[in-house]
């Protein structure tokens, strides 16, 4: 009987002993790179640092209660928030189109699907270079077809007005793509089985999608729609390249207006807390989301 | 058969991408520990500092900038001997200022740097990434060469901490002397005589200014000429020690204006998206839709080496005076100097940087400049120049009554940006001169009150 009981320790300490060593690169990886940061910045946040003195004077939660009373950061927030909330509702049905189409045509499409693939890419200060001369009012494309027609030129990227739904639609020109891939591997672990029972029972191509493939689906739209969802909380290089967060801070984003503060404006401390005012906000509405969506799960 | 085969050449493949991943880590490492080595030296400011190389970090990465920091630091390489290289690392105007911040947070300051002087040289130089350089200047023969104005805008706190070595760049109006000539314009003289020459332009379809925005230090440029004009020098000076206030008269002037000459249609449209850096300003002067911009003169330079022809078919003029007489209208607002090189280093790693940066005074090399463009800031650069219009540009700023370093130089960094944001919305039409100016008050009171 002890014997025994002593070999099962002894085997589990074996396998604990295993583990850490495999989990150890991993787990040093996250420590180093994601951690540590972390934990550094909510420290920095507490400072008064123009970012390259060595001289830090500790000033509590003093950057913490102007970022709350910052106008300017919660500009930024609803930008996000429109970001999200349209990258969400544009992104996804179109690449949910766009490989249902493909699923559909089957071989012949194939084209279509390398074409629609290729803004994804390329890389985001590359396409925020290219769009900012197409879409630029001196000689861009609207401009130019504008004018073909008798109009005048068009101001996209300068009229506070537009300017952020204009990126928007840059993102999701970039972004769509991406959930195209990600439907058509959702279409793939759909048994062809079902697909062939419900042509038997007589169910046209619409039939088949509204109420046999789409509700198969839904946890891979879901996790789609986190994946969106962060993304554009975090969101960075296509607005930094095509405006900078201006005209004034119509297109300002929670990540650029980090930027602005800590590399421009020499205030590592408060960019630190603009960061750390981010994590929180975004790791509170990913909580929340996954949470409403696995409920609705389990019902 | 077939498939050893294949798995042979499998094999093959992955063991000679081992070998190359061998081959070009261990280089990597190599030049790693060199550069680790600097930065250590260079965050201890010590003389125990064994690498031979000096790091320039500059904004040279194109036209006449580039072929003269390649000129120099061949030179230096070829001809000195104390034990040093230079090797010199250019970055695009606008990012260079958040890298070279990036590198100071992270202990990796360059051994040499050029900036614009000003408030960001002094927050370098408080941090400890700048030497004073007081010893080698006076033993040197720069101050003899040098204009005093140039050397005055290297200090902070009665030290000397950079070597002015580019340009005397001072903002004034470029325009296209065929479109003037077209519409029988001539040379405005006063603010009002300029307007009645835009209504004339923006008559015949012409923009009158080419501006891009999207840059904002570019708009800033037309809030300093009209705030100067109107008020002279003397309410920024007070405004920025706090006995005056920045919604002083002639800054709402500015901006009234401003907002004034945008609803009339002196500036392209989309100003604020239109982009310095990709010269979508320029492009409207090159297109002819546009006949004028005010902007620094080192576009000279710039105008010259795109197109040789086409500069001949432009001249410049100085912003042109206010109504009130009593303004001293030959007050210029630009910068002495330009760019100036800073010493991240000491001793005899020091005094080798300095004999590099000396060089760009060196008679061939001010005479490069000023063949191509530029006004070196020395004192014999009147003798060098032999194009007319630069020749202009040097009289208008040695004649000139004061010559006030651009705004978001000479302010703190933070203080320049609510400037330079509130400018682009005063542009923009998002924001009523008065909201402007307070905005920028509530920057530089919220800056005075922390350094008391």
């Amino acid at each position: 009987m002890e014997q025994k009981a002593s070999l099962a320790i002894q085997r589990q300490r074996a396998t604990r002993k295993a583990a850490a060593i495999f989990l150890a690169p991993v787990m040093i990886l996250l420590v180093v790179y994601i951690f540590y940061p972390i934990i550094d910045t909510f420290i920095t946040s507490t400072y008064k640092w123009n970012g390259i003195s060595a001289n830090k004077t500790f000033i509590g939660l003093g950057n913490w209660s102007t970022l709350i009373h910052d106008m300017n950061f919660w500009i930024a927030f609803k930008n996000n928030m429109i970001i999200m909330i349209l990258s969400i509702i544009i992104q996804i049905p179109l690449g949910l189109a766009m490989a249902t189409f493909l699923d559909f045509g089957g071989k012949k499409l194939n084209i279509f699907k390398v074409l629609w693939f290729i803004p994804l890419l390329m890389s985001s200060v590359a396409i925020g270079f290219l769009f900012s001369y197409a879409l630029a009012t001196n000689g861009g494309i609207f401009s130019t077809i504008s004018k073909l027609f008798g109009g005048g030129n068009i101001d996209l990227l300068g009229n506070p007005k537009f300017a952020l739904y204009t990126v928007i639609g840059v993102i999701c020109w970039q972004f769509a793509p991406f959930y195209m891939v990600y439907c058509m591997a959702g279409y793939s672990n759909i048994s062809t089985d079902v697909f062939e029972a419900s042509r038997i029972d007589g169910a046209t191509r619409g039939q088949y999608f509204w109420n046999v493939a789409l509700p198969l689906m839904i946890p891979s739209l879901k996790s789609a729609a986190i994946l969106s969802m962060v993304g554009s909380l975090k969101y960075f290089d296509l607005i930094y390249v095509m405006t900078g967060g201006g005209p004034g801070t119509s297109t300002e984003l929670m990540a650029t207006y980090m930027y602005k503060n800590s590399f421009s404006q020499f205030n590592m401390g408060y960019g630190s807390a603009i960061a750390g005012g981010m994590f929180i906000l975004i790791s509170l509405i990913a909580l929340f989301t996954m949470k409403i969506l696995n409920r609705n799960a389990e019902d | 058969m077939k498939r050893k085969v294949i798995s042979i050449l499998l094999c093959a493949a992955m063991v000679s991408t081992m070998l190359a991943g061998c081959g070009s880590s261990s280089t990597n490492t190599t030049q790693e520990t060199t550069e680790a080595g600097t930065t250590e030296a260079d965050a201890s400011v010590s003389s125990s500092d064994d690498s031979k190389e000096i790091i320039f970090w500059n904004t040279g990465t194109e036209g006449v900038d580039k072929q003269l920091m390649d000129m120099v630091v061949k030179k230096f390489n070829e001809t000195t001997t104390s034990g040093y290289t230079v090797k010199s690392v250019p970055t695009q105007n606008d990012t260079y200022k958040e890298k070279l911040v990036i590198a100071m947070s992270s202990g990796e300051c360059p051994d040499i740097y050029t900036s614009w002087a000003g408030g960001p040289m002094n927050e370098y130089i408080e941090a400890g990434f700048a030497q004073p350089i007081d010893d080698l200047m006076n033993a040197s023969d720069l101050p003899d060469k040098l204009m005093e104005a140039s050397l005055e805008q290297a200090k902070y706190k009665d030290k000397t901490y950079g070597v002015p070595f580019l340009n005397v760049a001072v903002s004034g109006i470029y325009y296209n002397t065929e479109i003037f000539e077209k519409y029988n314009i001539e040379v405005p003289k006063t603010i009002t005589e300029l307007e009645a020459a835009c209504d004339t332009l923006v008559a015949n379809g012409i923009t009158p200014f080419a501006l891009a925005n999207a840059t904002k230090w570019t708009g800033s440029m037309y809030f300093m000429n009209l705030a100067a004009r109107k008020g002279g020098l003397e309410p920024f000076q007070k405004a920025v020690d706090g006995s005056g206030t920045f919604e002083d008269e002639c800054f709402k002037y500015a901006g009234e204006k401003i907002q004034e000459w945008v609803k009339k249609g002196y500036f392209p449209e989309g100003v604020n998206s239109l982009s310095e850096d990709d010269g979508q300003s320029k492009q409207l002067i090159y297109q002819e839709t546009a006949a004028m911009e005010c902007i620094g003169s080192w576009m000279t330079g710039t105008f010259k080496s795109d197109s040789e022809e086409f500069a001949q078919k432009l001249g410049w003029f100085p912003f042109p005076a206010g109504d009130d007489a009593s303004i001293d209208s030959s007050i210029l607002i630009g910068t002495i100097g330009d760019n100036f090189i800073h010493f991240n280093c000491t001793d005899e790693k020091q005094a080798a940087a300095f004999e590099f940066a000396s060089m760009f005074t060196d008679d061939d090399v001010i005479q490069f400049m000023a063949d191509n463009g530029k006004i070196p800031p020395v004192k014999n650069a009147a003798d060098l120049i032999t194009d007319p219009m630069t020749t202009q540009i040097l009289k208008a700023a040695t004649d000139a009554g004061a010559v006030q370093l651009w705004y978001d130089q000479y302010l703190p960094p933070a203080v320049a940006t609510a400037h330079l944001d509130s400018c682009q919305e005063l542009f923009g039409l998002t924001m009523t001169p008065e909201e402007a100016d307070k905005k920028f008050q509530a920057a530089m009171e919220e800056y005075n009150n922390e350094q008391k």
